[in-house]
């Protein structure tokens, strides 16, 4: 664990600032503007060059969060179900036939069309190495297309302006193909992707600041409970302080030195190092079960949870002044996927809450922080792709809905005690959890950095 | 079906093979030539009827002391699934998987992905030749970079419970895969590792190669299905090809002397293929797997004495020859009786009960795999045994005939038992690339 995370804050000190998760404060509170769809938000900057209408074939219309120009979204056709006519009727969205081969790659029919409405129906016929195709404008990706199995059929399309892009069919015999647009689209806005991502940073630093500001008061109330020596106090602070903590824990980990301090188990501690933070507390408040000689852990804990609040105040500051030191949306990317491995590393397997068995009240905090961060990004991942983003929520909804199952109002924290999941309440969990992880994992490659 | 190159065979009146290249290896150093003729087997007896391309396979070094077979490919494309006549090879990894996507559409999917990944896997290639992103996870897991496909063959069935309302495929399930019932022994079948929507069965002459085949394929069921039970095999417990030595148990008997053989083409056609005649008109060309994960009890079957170790098989345990006499080959005499009258062969041996002779003509093409999963953390005991898997026509007229015989009879029963399993109708070959694994059940009748 204690590895991993050095690893972890390696990797995002290399970088600049990491990055990880939000959740949706039950209290409300600033955190909702980071919320799924804030309509003043991200997509205020109107309609999006590359604003992806749906298409062909079985269309699942989830609603695009709000601003999205898609209403709804494109589902590759299957097997028989072919995609309808694809009639140039003048005036109308522009029809182009990708045919994937083995031999040959891609091709585009034609290979040059008016700007406007563009709907390409990609066909795979025998190449069993090509998964997915982008439409590409100086690397940056207008459209893709996964699951593009040979026998499928898939469609999409985006609204495009003149200019000259590329048809990229990664693994290919020709991998990159040039597609050429012509005139100038209507309406065309300047609303652009690495727009909807900047802010998708500002809002999402803002939700890490709340949940830092939240914590802090719970923490309070630990050492007052440890200090007036009220064991059911502390015990109710401690599960009250956990899920805040939980939510951030990717960013917390960018600051490697303060996240042992706060977060470290007993079997991480190296040798002659002093064991500091919530789990020593933990032990001694459900083990021990006295708050005898915890005063001084407690004070220290509520010195680190402010420090922590300085640094990440000072990276959401950096964010907002686009000094490119902030938070990056990959890493947004890659600490809403993170906090999942979060979850399947320490929390599946109840090593996280040896002692409170809160293990499942963690488990949902990281899952909200997951979700949050994910939210932040989803106007921008509609532009990419208007599939993604309901794909991956559908799952997290499983994901909540087989959690929810285990909430229980009279046990500490809210969620039965770990203790009582059976293997098969388990499995269920790493199943769902799996779900949503594996797409999310591969969310980052489609955010330019 | 079969190609027409075969391996050395048995010899029309039933004599034992002639010595093939492997034997000469094998009087030397036994495992490993034993290996070397497992792979050289494969390569000539495929599965898939194309008469494709079957790569230049293993080159033997000079001495004759190793052969490579990493380079050996079965092809995957085919009127017929490879994997079930397949030249047995020497590791399978086994898993069953259950939909949790209840979309028609993320099933064919899932059927495609898997058909482009196996044609990809067998053929020694990864999960995709798209170039990785450094910000993305790798597109393969990467654990078989710098091997070979080592044979690999990779079999794909669909499970009774998939055909219930939620794919809208009711009316298209086979009667033969048709649940079994509860059959004599099936007692302490565990729910956990019994059943699944899907099965994939991959085998292989090297265990990361199989396992990484599994590995990427639920991998890419994420989200549409979830891994139910698995299983990992770790030396061939059957013989499919007369080329092929017979391997032995963990009781360290030889088993499958009698096993159908690959290059038997009146014996496959007439108890392991789907032919004209069936309910369901996408099974034509298939067959129908039925695994069974049976526990052996090593440390008890380990205090038993030789003789009665021999009386429970029918057969001796060094040679492999019938208690009535002969080579392993050697036809069994049932009849054979003692001065006083005592069948030589035990009624309830295990090969007299698992007989054709006894049987009524039932056949059926064994492919099992030994398996140890360590220790069992309860009981303190060796957690190994035999994973059975044995293809046919119709389960409920060939494997449910046989085993509703042994699990009632069988003194063998004493020191096995069945512990998880399933039954799943694996459908005919993928013709190309294109087509997909049980494609035809998805278009209209």
């Amino acid at each position: 664990m204690f590895t991993l995370r050095r690893d972890r804050a390696r990797r995002s000190a290399a970088t600049t600032g990491l990055l990880a998760a939000g959740a949706l404060l039950l209290s409300g509170c600033a955190a909702k503007s980071v919320a799924t769809g804030s309509p003043s938000g991200p997509a205020a900057s109107g309609v999006a060059s590359s604003a992806v209408a749906s298409s062909a074939g079985a269309s699942s219309s989830v609603a695009a969060p709000a601003g999205a120009a898609a209403s709804g979204a494109a589902a590759s056709g299957a097997g028989s179900s072919s995609p309808g006519s694809s009639a140039a009727t003048p005036g109308g969205p522009a029809s182009v036939a990708i045919t994937i081969t083995d031999a040959k790659g891609c091709i585009a029919s034609p290979d040059t069309v008016v700007a406007g409405a563009v709907t390409f129906t990609v066909k795979n016929i025998d190449a069993t190495g090509i998964t997915e195709l982008e439409l590409l404008s100086d690397q940056r990706i207008l459209g893709e297309r996964e699951n593009l199995t040979p026998g499928f059929d898939s469609t999409f399309s985006v609204t495009v302006d003149g200019g000259s892009y590329q048809i990229y069919c990664p693994g290919g015999a020709t991998e990159k193909i040039p597609f050429t647009v012509t005139g100038q689209a209507a309406d065309v806005a300047t609303g652009s992707t690495a727009t909807l991502l900047q802010t998708a940073t500002v809002h999402y630093s803002t939700y890490v600041d709340n949940q830092i500001e939240f914590l802090i008061p719970p923490v309070q109330e630990l050492v007052t409970a440890i200090k007036a020596g009220d064991l059911a106090a502390a015990q109710a602070a401690y599960a009250r302080a956990r899920p805040f903590y939980e939510r951030i824990e990717p960013v917390a980990e960018s600051f490697p030195d303060l996240d042992s301090a706060i977060d470290l188990r007993i079997g991480d501690v190296e040798a002659g190092t002093a064991w500091t933070g919530f789990h020593p507390i933990e032990k001694g408040l459900f083990v021990t079960k006295s708050t005898r000689g915890l005063e001084g852990l407690a004070a220290d804990l509520l010195t680190d949870v402010k420090n922590l609040q300085v640094k990440a105040k000072a990276l959401s500051q950096a964010t907002t002044a686009k000094t490119g030191k902030g938070y990056q949306p990959f890493e947004i990317a890659n600490g809403a996927s993170g906090l999942l491995d979060e979850v399947l590393k320490s929390k599946i397997t109840g090593e996280e809450e040896a002692y409170s068995r809160i293990d499942l009240l963690d488990f949902q905090a990281n899952v909200e922080g997951s979700l949050q961060a994910f939210a932040t990004l989803q106007p921008a991942l509609d532009q990419i792709d208007p599939t993604l983003v309901p794909t991956i929520s559908s799952k997290f909804d499983a994901l909540v809905a087989v959690l929810d199952t285990y909430r229980d109002a009279k046990a500490l924290g809210g969620w039965t005690p770990y203790p009582e999941l059976t293997a098969a309440d388990k499995k269920k969990l790493t199943d769902a959890l799996l779900a949503v992880q594996e797409p999310l994992s591969a969310v980052s490659a489609k955010i330019t950095r | 079906m079969s190609s027409s190159v075969t391996p050395p065979s048995r010899g029309p009146d039933g004599t034992p093979p002639r010595p093939s290249r492997r034997r000469f290896f094998g009087t030397a150093a036994v495992a490993l030539a034993a290996g070397g003729a497992a792979g050289y087997g494969v390569r000539t007896a495929t599965a898939a009827g194309t008469g494709g391309a079957v790569a230049t396979g293993s080159t033997t070094a000079s001495g004759g002391a190793t052969t490579d077979r990493s380079a050996s490919t079965v092809p995957f494309y085919g009127a017929r699934q490879a994997g079930i006549t397949t030249g047995q090879q020497e590791r399978l990894m086994f898993a069953s998987l259950d939909m949790t996507s209840t979309d028609p559409r993320d099933l064919r999917l899932l059927l495609g992905r898997w058909a482009a990944m196996a044609a990809r896997f067998t053929s020694g290639q990864t999960v995709s030749s798209s170039p990785d992103k450094p910000e993305q996870p790798p597109f393969d897991s990467g654990e078989v970079l710098d091997s070979g496909p080592y044979s690999l063959t990779i079999t794909v069935g669909l499970g009774a419970s998939l055909f219930d309302q939620r794919f809208g495929l009711a009316g298209r399930m086979p009667a033969a895969l048709a649940p079994l019932g509860t059959i004599p022994g099936d007692a302490v079948l565990q729910p956990e590792l019994t059943g699944g929507d899907l099965c994939i069965q991959a085998c292989a002459d090297d265990p990361q190669v199989v396992f990484h085949a599994i590995r990427n394929m639920v991998r890419a069921a994420r989200g549409t299905a979830v891994l139910r039970w698995s299983q990992l095999g770790f030396g061939r417990a059957s013989a499919t090809g007369a080329g092929q030595s017979t391997p032995r148990n963990l009781f360290g008997f030889k088993d499958g002397t009698n096993n159908i053989h690959a290059d038997d083409v009146s014996a496959t056609s007439d108890h392991v293929w789907v032919g004209r005649k069936t309910d369901q008109a996408w099974m034509r060309g298939g067959s129908y797997l039925v695994a069974r994960k049976i526990r052996m009890e090593i440390e008890s079957w380990d205090t038993d004495e030789l003789s009665d170790q021999e009386k429970i098989f029918g057969r001796t345990k060094v040679r492999g020859d019938p208690l009535t006499g002969g080579t392993e080959f050697t036809p069994i005499a049932f009849d054979k009786a003692d001065a006083d009258g005592t069948p030589v062969i035990d009624p309830a041996s295990h090969v007299r009960l698992a007989s054709p002779e006894e049987n009524g003509g039932v056949r059926i093409l064994r492919r099992g795999y030994n398996y140890t999963d360590g220790q069992d953390p309860q009981t303190g005991k060796l957690a190994a045994g035999l994973f059975f898997i044995a293809y046919q026509r119709n389960p409920h007229l060939q494997f449910k005939v046989l085993q509703a015989r042994l699990g009632s009879s069988d003194l063998m029963n004493e020191y096995i038992a069945h512990i998880g399993g399933g039954i799943w109708a694996c459908p005919p070959g993928v013709a190309e690339a294109g087509d997909w694994f049980a494609k035809s059940l998805f278009t209209p009748v």
